[in-house]
């Protein structure tokens, strides 16, 4: 079968520092694959680049067959990548419902009545964003930020899933709410990439993880797999 | 069920509907004491309160500040004049005017939208410079004595006809042109586009991760922008009789964007309040006293400090309140 996401050889420079050095990985349709490391290696790096943040100064990233790197962001989006950054971002002076409705673009050639039927079923799993579906987004707490965010990436349908660090600054009961989130995209068999430092958090949701050092792969295997996950906690040394 | 944004923009729609009953208010009290004075000075206002509007596009939803949007109300009032003089049709002048519009705020849009911020600011008041430095020195456009001899026009209306040479007709007549662009605004201001423009001026980096290209959305509201002033500015030489330089120069785009600071940001109806205060401020302090600018620089720089969200900061609760009250 055909990866959703493959990654050869990447390169990305900021300026003069490299790093991204040579990385190559794939995923294949369904999977969840972690990405893992301390800060500063290139994790957040890699997923601005396949979601066309920043251009790959060498390599290639292919979304199912199809050349993406160096395409605009816009134009990645459209073709099925949904990104959930770091720091949420979503749009203060906007509604919670106005924040949604925006994810309709990477799903254009539906109708309305399917835009309304996918926004239906979100708030079916997210009951907290429909009470507050008429709140501007300033309001909203840093985990219904996060919900937000998760949310207006999946109402447009993304076949891919890029989500840095979801649970950053969170409470542990509203992490426990992020990673059922993950769990019921994962079961509906999207393919997601997880950036994460919670490691033992997402390993209950990865099929197969990677931990990355100085830009470079230096480990990688099955998460459920205990020896793969007792060196992967060694090498990163959590 | 309806939105925030969508209940701010009703309680606003009132607002704008209190200020059409008041001018015909003052047109009906305008018309029954014979008054010519007054009319033409909230003619200008209600002219001026267009090109307003285009700038509260621009910076209240979309987060651009531009220091040259009399660029287009001035070549809106020159195309205007200019088409009036050799063929004397208020719809043959509007429709010139619209296209100026469209088509320098394309060519404006595609070049200012290259950058953000302070030059940003800075792109679109050089433009209007340079423009305005070209109209100053060319001898065919009445160079820095503007252009004189605009004919007074009688515009059919279907079911009247009326005389721009008329204060209170065209009083009516630019109050009917206002409105109308105020509810084009609205209207686009309340539908995905507009949203999209108020998700750019919150968070522009985010929105192409939606798949939006930001650039197609800024250059749309640039072009919008341009073509309110530019319709508003077609209006200009009809009240007046003539055009000239300075109505491109900052003085007038620096006006533009104190009214909507003094209306309210990102309201569009407080751009309107505004350009009426300010009109009446600078004519009545005017003719007490040759420095009104020192009494407009300290209301201006007063509302800033004291009233951050203008006029409307206080009127738009109060109206939402109202138009709400008892409703869930």
């Amino acid at each position: 079968m055909r990866d959703m996401i493959e990654l050869s050889n990447l390169h990305v420079h900021y300026g003069t520092s490299h790093v991204v050095q040579g990385l190559s990985v794939s995923a294949a349709r369904g999977e969840v694959l972690g990405i893992f490391g301390r800060n500063g290696v290139g994790k957040t790096t890699l997923l601005k680049t396949i979601a066309g943040w920043l251009k790959p100064s060498d390599g290639s990233i292919t979304l199912e067959g199809e050349r993406i790197d160096g395409r605009s962001p816009d134009r990645i989006a459209r073709m099925g990548v949904g990104f959930v950054p770091e720091d949420r971002r979503i749009f203060p002076g906007l509604t919670v419902e106005e924040n949604l409705t925006l994810g309709f673009m990477q799903a254009s050639g539906r109708s309305s009545a399917a835009n309304r039927a996918a926004l239906e079923a979100i708030y079916e799993q997210f009951p907290r964003l429909r009470e507050r579906r008429q709140q501007a987004g300033t309001t909203l707490s840093g985990g219904e930020q996060q919900m937000l965010a998760m949310a207006r990436a999946m109402v447009g349908e993304a076949r891919l899933f890029l989500i840095d660090e979801p649970s950053e600054g969170l409470a542990p009961m509203i992490v426990a709410d992020v990673y059922r989130i993950i769990r019921n995209m994962k079961a509906k068999g999207s393919t997601i990439l997880l950036v994460e430092q919670n490691v033992r958090n997402a390993l209950d949701v990865c099929d197969r993880f990677l931990a990355i050092e100085r830009g470079r792969i230096v480990h990688s295997g099955s998460a459920a797999s205990p020896t793969d996950t007792a060196k992967l906690l060694q090498v990163i040394a959590v | 069920m309806h939105d925030a944004l969508t209940l701010d923009a009703r309680a606003n729609h009132w607002l704008a509907l209190a200020l059409g009953l008041a001018c015909i208010g003052t047109a009906c009290i305008g018309y029954a004491i014979g008054d010519t004075f007054y009319l033409r000075l909230a003619t200008e206002a209600l002219i001026f309160g267009g090109l307003a509007l285009a700038v509260d596009i621009l910076l209240g939803y979309t987060g651009l500040l531009s220091l040259g949007q009399a660029l287009y109300f001035g070549l809106g009032a020159y195309v205007s004049a200019v088409t009036l003089i050799a063929f004397p049709s208020f719809w043959t002048a509007m429709g010139a005017a619209l296209a100026t519009g469209l088509f320098g705020g394309l060519i404006g849009g595609l070049i200012a939208n290259r950058v953000r911020g302070v030059y940003f600011a800075l792109i679109t008041f050089g433009m209007a410079q340079v423009a305005a430095k070209a109209i100053y020195n060319t001898r065919s456009l009445g160079a820095s004595d503007g252009l004189i001899g605009v004919p007074v026009l009688d515009v059919n209306l279907g079911i009247v006809t009326v005389s721009t040479a008329s204060p209170v007709g065209f009083f009516l007549l630019a109050l009917g042109v206002v409105t109308l662009l105020y509810a084009l605004c609205s209207y686009l201001m309340d539908t995905p586009f507009g949203r999209l423009l108020i998700a750019i001026r919150t968070n522009e980096a985010r929105v192409p991760f939606l798949g939006f290209r930001t650039t197609t959305l800024r250059l749309g509201s640039f072009v919008l922008a341009s073509c309110v002033a530019s319709l508003s500015g077609a209006l200009y030489p009809m009240l007046r009789g003539f055009v000239s330089p300075e109505l491109l120069f900052f003085s007038t785009s620096g006006n533009a964007v104190i009214t909507v600071i003094l209306g309210g940001v990102g309201t569009l109806v407080g751009a309107l309040y505004g350009s009426i205060i300010f009109t009446i401020v600078k004519s009545v302090i005017g003719s007490w006293t040759e420095h009104h600018l020192i009494v407009i620089g300290i209301l201006f720089m007063a509302v800033v400090i004291f009233l951050p969200k203008g006029l409307m900061g206080l009127a738009q609760p109060l109206m939402r309140r109202m138009v709400h009250r008892g409703k869930p």
